[in-house]
């Protein structure tokens, strides 16, 4: 390796930090104007009248929403918090939030267009079903635990004493109140989003990213270093099947393993989980998913992918 | 904080959040980190904000609202300290990024990314598909009768423009390579030293960045230009390349290397990226 392992520029540092901010508010403010509009004239409890009675077929079916209400991963943070705060279970908004960036459309056919010539079905319904999975698993994982050991107080006594019934208030007060929440959450994102930007920015313009060649010989490593290297580069969902298919002397598995990891789970969505969840509960998602994607992805070698 | 000091905070950094959003869009910077299909979310998005910025300062204020129960956000009171914490992180890395950035990598993102300089290497690729044969009645398809060369268009010494990219594709493939292969070309790009542990040190690589959504995940593609003229440009400067494209095969593949005639500083062109 002709180049050091690490090396600081801040014009380069700056120009990254700017290009991933521009390309990124857009999407945050949609999720958050959403979750505005979910706040003030989505009736409580309503979420819960729609879903299943039965806890695995309702967060079944929080999994698959994505493919309905598609959100990027940076927009859907928001929105779920409201989902929480309108009654939606913790288990099914964390099942929704894993698999939206990945079991959506939009996320599909980019997938299936990034890897034309390398067998694009097969990675595309790998891609669905693997994140599909594992999103479901975990929000299985998380059923039975209590609230207050996953969501951050004030998400916490939101959910728990919010009980706001405004139906007879006059249109423009009502937009005037989701103006408000829209803003507050807005602002809230943004500073992780912000943080989460800077780090991911830091590293994806100082790492040498030689450095990553040489793991490409072993499946296992393979599959856990390229997951270690989406979380550093913190694509968009929508982009990153590109970038995944250049790696060609990487095994399909570690591949599999990049774009499945990602979207669920990067350097700026550990800050911007921590708009809503706990620190620990964080840390523990990100190596719970690190293990749970890397395991499958492995063991996936077995079917021959 | 009170809640109208509270309102005030909130509008003032959605306002300088639209402006600055605002000001990327009017001054055309935003060109220099997103690709075209984005532009336009980031011009809505500038608009939303400042709207929403106003909104903020013109609604009535919730206290004064009739309210039997409201909920608990509403009333989100930050303390003074927290909100000038919020406010420094909201604001002083994007005014600070926006005044430091230089709109381009230089050559420490270059190095650390490393050059695609084959273009099986490029993200979204497809590699040549051969034309159909003619049909049974001799009569060729139409794809095969449209003039395949229409892409090449030529500056007035009559020399071929084309893009670093062109020349990885003419590497690759046959019928484009005929295109280009002994001929004048004249290619923009940015200068980056050859290997320090190269022997051939009259080389040195010709780069454009490449992007799918942003600069963030801009790769460098590069082609190798042979000189004997010392150029004596800085490293990422923009220069104007003449020359003979030539494709010999070197450690076992084929390779695109511009001979050059002459080298010159140029401004950089108006797409600075390639698609």
């Amino acid at each position: 390796m002709e180049n050091p392992w690490f090396t600081f520029s801040l014009p380069d540092f700056s120009y990254a930090f700017l290009s991933v901010l521009l390309e990124g508010v857009p999407f945050i403010l949609i999720g958050t104007l959403l979750s505005g509009i979910i706040d003030e004239f989505l009736p409580s409890r309503v979420m819960v009248r729609f879903l299943p009675r039965n806890a695995f077929l309702g967060i079944c079916l929080s999994g698959a929403m994505g493919l309905v209400f598609p959100m990027c991963e940076c927009g859907v943070v928001p929105v779920i918090r409201r989902l929480i705060n309108k009654g939606l279970p913790v288990s099914n908004a964390i099942a929704y939030m894993l698999s939206a960036p990945i079991v959506n459309p939009i996320v599909l056919v980019s997938t299936y267009v990034a890897f034309r010539g390398q067998s694009p079905l097969e990675f595309t319904l790998s891609r669905l079903g693997v994140g599909y999975l594992v999103a479901v698993i975990v929000a299985l994982a998380v059923h039975h635990l209590p609230q207050h050991l996953i969501l951050r107080r004030g998400v916490f006594s939101e959910v728990s004493t919010s009980s706001k019934t405004s139906g007879a208030e006059r249109l423009s007060v009502r937009i005037g109140n989701a103006l408000r929440v829209a803003v507050a959450d807005f602002l809230d994102v943004m500073v992780f989003f912000v943080l989460g930007v800077m780090v991911s920015a830091l590293f994806s313009t100082s790492l040498n990213q030689e450095l990553i060649m040489p793991l490409a010989l072993n499946d296992w490593i393979a599959t856990f270093s390229l997951m270690v290297f989406a979380g550093i580069l913190s694509l968009c969902s929508t982009s990153d099947a590109f970038i995944a298919a250049t790696l060609i002397s990487f095994p399909y598995v570690a591949k599999l393993a990049f774009l499945v990891f990602g979207p669920m789970f990067d350097l700026k969505l550990l800050f911007i989980y921590g708009a809503v969840f706990r620190k620990r509960f964080v840390a523990g998602l990100g190596v719970g998913l690190f293990l749970l994607i890397g395991m499958i992805c492995v063991r996936l070698r077995i079917l021959g992918l | 904080m009170t809640g109208s000091l509270q309102r005030y905070f909130s509008a003032g950094v959605l306002a300088i959040w639209g402006i600055m959003l605002g000001y990327f869009v009017i001054s055309g910077r935003l060109a220099s980190y997103l690709h075209p299909s984005f532009h336009i979310w980031t011009a809505v998005s500038a608009v939303v904000l400042v709207l929403l910025a106003a909104g903020l300062l013109f609604l009535p204020e919730h206290e004064d609202l009739e309210c039997e129960s409201c909920c608990d956000h509403l009333h989100d009171q930050r303390t003074p300290v927290r909100s000038g914490v919020t406010a420094a992180i909201l604001v002083l890395p994007i005014v600070l990024a926006a005044s430091i950035s230089p709109d381009q990598f230089g050559a420490v993102t270059v190095n650390n990314r490393g050059y695609i300089e084959t273009i099986n290497d490029l993200p979204s690729y497809r590699p040549y598909v051969e034309p159909a044969l003619p049909q049974s009645d001799d009569s060729q398809p139409s794809s095969a009768k449209e003039d395949d060369t229409s892409y090449i268009s030529k500056n007035a010494a009559g020399q071929i423009k084309a893009q670093t990219i062109d020349l990885l594709y003419a590497a690759e493939e046959p019928g484009i390579r005929a295109d280009f292969e002994g001929k004048e070309v004249e290619v923009i790009g940015q200068f980056m030293p050859g290997r320090e542990n190269s022997t051939q040190k009259d080389r040195f690589n010709l780069v454009r960045m490449f992007i799918i959504c942003c600069a963030a995940d801009a790769r460098p593609v590069a082609i190798t230009v042979q000189t004997d003229e010392p150029h004596g440009v800085p490293e990422m400067s923009w220069i104007k390349v003449t020359g003979t494209a030539s494709f010999p095969i070197e450690s076992g593949r084929r390779v695109p290397l511009l001979v050059a005639n002459s080298v010159t500083p140029c401004d950089p062109p108006e797409e600075t990226f390639v698609y």
